[in-house]
């Protein structure tokens, strides 16, 4: 266990260095997010839906906010794979699944505090209509909070998933856009997915893509009411359970697969 | 006129330090890379430069190479200034870096020439003469359809050796070319330098850590050192400059032998062996055998080979590089 | 002409050697496809739920995103080395290799990259092109076409200027590269919409500073007969020049990057 804290806490220090490449991924995000809320601004003039706008407002923003939860490649990781340096780390004592789920969580969490933090607060700063709302009530702000913690562990465990995808192929790039793809469509990113045809959004919600952010951030904008974390907690847990699964058995078969090989 | 003419040649970078605690930027450094190098090459000569890691090599070289400008000094190559038009300046040189490449990694290398030959404006009839001749020379003509990718270190040198040459440059640099060869390719490759020196007089320099090239290409070798050119002539004069101290491991049949032996000389204790360093200058060596059969009966006794590579390394340390 | 040629022959040297990896080159190609399908679908979505944003029907909508589309992926195609590849050449040396033969920097730089992966992104931005059209039932006339054609050239030039801040920036080492994306990645997913939908900094933005308006909007309005934003119609076909602008710039600000490079071998 000790191990795996241990590299939790250099990735998060890790993270700490790249201030100069944070304050450009800020502004990019934040300008990101401005012209999504413009587009949304303009798209409902005239044409209002169920959802009101300040929904789809603090839906883009948090998901601007929390955007390195879900992409964050790690490139050191890709360079290994690529040149088979895996195989080291492959013989090291400890599980590599946990090894690098660490790893994964602590740049996860690092990337998405440092840069949605100071994001969220100039976006609450912004005037009516184009800022961050409050939560719908203070209940509502605990019922996200709690529901991002299975989601997080979703998130890490859906990319740990396609790490050792990735290690199965010798050019990671082909798989891995389109599994980024998928995570950027249907976690919400490039349309919220309360914008979604509804016949969909009831599958869609189901899928582990939405566990990650939709279920938090709709619980803080009251789209789904609070009593409802009772259903969307378990699920989120359930997916976070099946992927830690799927991902333990790739990792055991990769690394049977490279002893096999030698390498 | 020589040829090459390099004077007080100066070049420093700025370096950004790691952020210390506490403060908000990066604090600068400046690095004096070259502090002055002046130095001056004939036409068709070979010469070695060499010196330890940091020393300004490769510096100097991408200077002369038109990559780098440098902040003062001036130099010459063939009655142009490097990095003044670096396009028409770099029709007339070749450069061969060890450690990358300049042909295409995954096609044949065949077509990476005929792209060189658009690219250097080589027209159809020079282009085939020296491609065949350099192929021959190179033992090239098998491996023409072969991408880079596939062939062994020692082919792929000689690959970017064609490639660097097509153009029938007047100067060659070559930045440590030897570079993980084996021995075999490494000899290969002197014996096509030596050629291509002999056959177009084409003028040669080269920065290598491998003595053994040194002593088998340049008749003259320069040794850079933290900026500053420390030597500039023959191989031989440099070895018999530096070769000034010897190490002699001797054991004894006895546990504890009692060497009298002047100050000059260090003795040290490796588990039941005795470590001798001296200067030849300062104790001649028929007196340290004396020495050293006094003081019991030797068991064995060891010199240590006169390496090149040895003198060098206490020549870098005698320097204080 | 030489240098047409350069370039013709480096980029067929080029695809053959991505050909080496054939099924990684088919897999990339068909990920490609998706996620340019995937932005597609998101617009087909957003007509489907708000059918108009102002005077633009979903017709328009397509129109300008298959504009982008083809515009921006046509850029990534035939200009790799600068969108994609140029930070890596800087940092494996490939750059004191181009230093070192005797054609421009940005000639070898180009010829460097290319991206035939792209071509899928491109057929969906076609096939946007397409539905628009139809859609808006747009007559076509050899004027228009034209029109429209001059655009896309123009957007493209634009594209690769707003690549090359970034290579400058790589040249200097700044490492708040990231900023560059909103223009450049940024541009693109705000400008495949009509322009005046956007508040007026962001128009002023996309005019000014990064005239995705002038190269892109004002044909594309003139195209589906709309008013020119008051203005006469030669316009449509002067406004696009200012993609050519913003590249020559670009180009002397790019060799100004490499003479500094040259000065301090970063």
């Amino acid at each position: 266990m000790r191990a795996y804290l241990v590299v939790f806490r250099m990735r998060l220090l890790m993270e700490l260095q790249y201030r100069g490449a944070m304050i450009g991924g800020i502004l990019c995000q934040m300008f990101f997010g401005l012209v999504l809320t413009a587009l949304y601004r303009a798209l409902y003039a005239g044409h209002p839906q169920s959802v009101p706008i300040e929904h789809v407002v603090s839906y883009v923003w948090l998901q601007q906010a929390f955007f390195r939860m879900l992409l964050a490649t790690d490139p050191d990781l890709l360079d290994k794979i690529r040149s088979g340096n895996i195989a080291y780390d492959m013989c090291r004592p400890v599980n590599m699944y946990w090894f690098y789920y660490a790893r994964i969580a602590a740049q996860k969490l690092m990337g998405s505090l440092m840069r949605g933090v100071p994001m969220l607060m100039v976006a609450a700063l912004l005037p009516k209509g184009w800022g961050l709302t409050l939560p719908d009530s203070p209940l509502g702000l605990l019922a996200a909070i709690l529901s991002l913690v299975p989601g997080f562990f979703c998130m890490c465990a859906l990319e740990n998933v396609t790490m050792g995808f990735t290690m199965r192929t010798l050019d990671p790039r082909g798989i891995q856009s389109m599994l980024n793809l998928l995570m950027m469509t249907f976690s919400g990113n490039i349309l919220p997915l309360t914008l979604f045809p509804d016949s969909w959004q009831r599958v869609i919600t189901l899928l582990p893509y939405a566990q990650l952010l939709d279920a938090p951030i709709r619980l803080y904008t009251g789209e789904y009411a609070v009593t409802e974390a009772f259903h969307i907690i378990p699920v989120q847990a359930l997916w976070a359970g099946l992927l830690i699964m799927l991902g333990t058995g790739i990792w055991k078969a990769n690394r049977k697969r490279m002893i096999v090989q030698g390498g | 006129m020589s040829f090459i003419e390099v004077d007080d040649l100066k070049k420093s970078f700025i370096v950004r330090k790691k952020r210390e605690k506490g403060k908000l930027f990066r604090e600068k450094q400046t690095v004096e890379a070259l502090k002055g190098v002046s130095f001056e090459v004939e036409k068709g000569d070979l010469v070695g430069y060499i010196g330890p890691n940091g020393a300004g090599k490769s510096t100097t070289v991408k200077i002369l190479s038109g990559i780098l400008t440098p902040d003062g000094g001036e130099a010459s190559v063939g009655g142009r200034v490097p990095w003044q038009d670096r396009k028409e300046y770099v029709k007339h040189i070749g450069v061969v870096f060890g450690q990358r490449s300049q042909l295409w990694w995954d096609v044949p290398i065949i077509d990476s020439y005929s792209l060189l030959k658009d690219i250097y404006k080589i027209s159809k009839s020079d282009y085939e003469s020296r491609l065949k001749e350099l192929s021959e020379a190179l033992q090239l003509e098998e491996l023409m359809r072969t991408p880079l990718r596939l062939l062994s270190l020692g082919q792929r040198m000689r690959a970017e050796l064609c490639g660097s040459l097509l153009h029938r440059p007047e100067l060659l640099f070559l930045d440590e070319p030897t570079i993980g060869l084996d021995a075999v390719s490494k000899l290969a490759l002197r014996d096509f330098l030596k050629w291509e020196n002999r056959e177009y007089g084409t003028t040669i320099m080269l920065t290598t850590h491998d003595m053994e090239d040194i002593a088998a290409l340049c008749s003259r070798v320069m040794v850079l050192g933290h900026g500053k050119k420390l030597f500039d002539g023959k191989l031989p004069d440099l070895l018999e400059k530096f070769d000034t101290i010897r190490t002699v491991s001797v054991k004894y049949e006895t546990d504890d032998p009692v060497l009298d032996m002047p100050e000059s000389v260090k003795t040290g204790r490796n588990g039941d062996e005795i470590v001798i360093t001296y200067s030849p200058k300062e104790f001649p060596t028929p007196e340290l055998l004396k020495a050293l059969q006094n003081a019991g009966k030797i068991r064995e006794m060891t010199l240590q080979p006169e390496n090149i590579d040895h003198l060098i390394a206490s020549m870098y340390k005698e320097m204080d590089l | 002409m030489n240098t047409v040629k350069l370039y013709i022959r480096s980029m067929s040297m080029l695809i053959k050697s991505q050909l080496q990896y054939p099924l990684s080159f088919f897999m990339q190609t068909i990920a490609q496809l998706i996620m340019e399908g995937g932005e597609m679908m998101a617009v087909i979505l957003i007509v489907n739920r708000f059918e108009e944003v102002q005077e633009w029907t979903g017709g328009d909508l397509f129109f300008f995103f298959g504009m982008m589309s083809v515009s921006f992926y046509l850029t990534e195609l035939f200009g790799r080395g600068i969108t994609g590849d140029f930070p890596s050449m800087v940092r494996s040396g490939r750059l004191d290799t181009f230093l070192v033969r005797p054609r421009g920097v940005l000639t070898q730089v180009i010829c460097g990259g290319v991206d035939p992966r792209r071509i899928t992104c491109i057929a969906v931005g076609v096939a946007a092109l397409v539905m628009g059209s139809r859609m808006s039932a747009i007559l076509w006339t050899p004027l228009k076409v034209l029109a429209l054609t001059e655009s896309i050239a123009m957007s493209c030039l634009l594209i690769m200027g707003l690549f090359m801040i970034e290579a400058i920036f790589c040249i200097h080492s700044v490492k708040s590269v990231e900023l560059v994306n909103a223009l450049t990645y940024g541009g693109r997913s705000a400008c495949q919409y009509p322009i005046d939908i956007y508040p007026r900094p962001l128009r002023m933005l996309f005019t000014v500073i990064a005239p995705f308006a002038l190269t892109l909007h004002v044909p594309a309005a003139w195209i589906l007969g709309k008013p020119l934003y008051g203005l006469p119609t030669w316009t449509a076909f002067v406004t696009p020049l200012s993609g050519i602008v913003v590249f020559v710039l670009m180009t002397f600000l790019f060799h100004r990057g490499i003479r500094f490079y040259r000065s301090t071998g970063s």
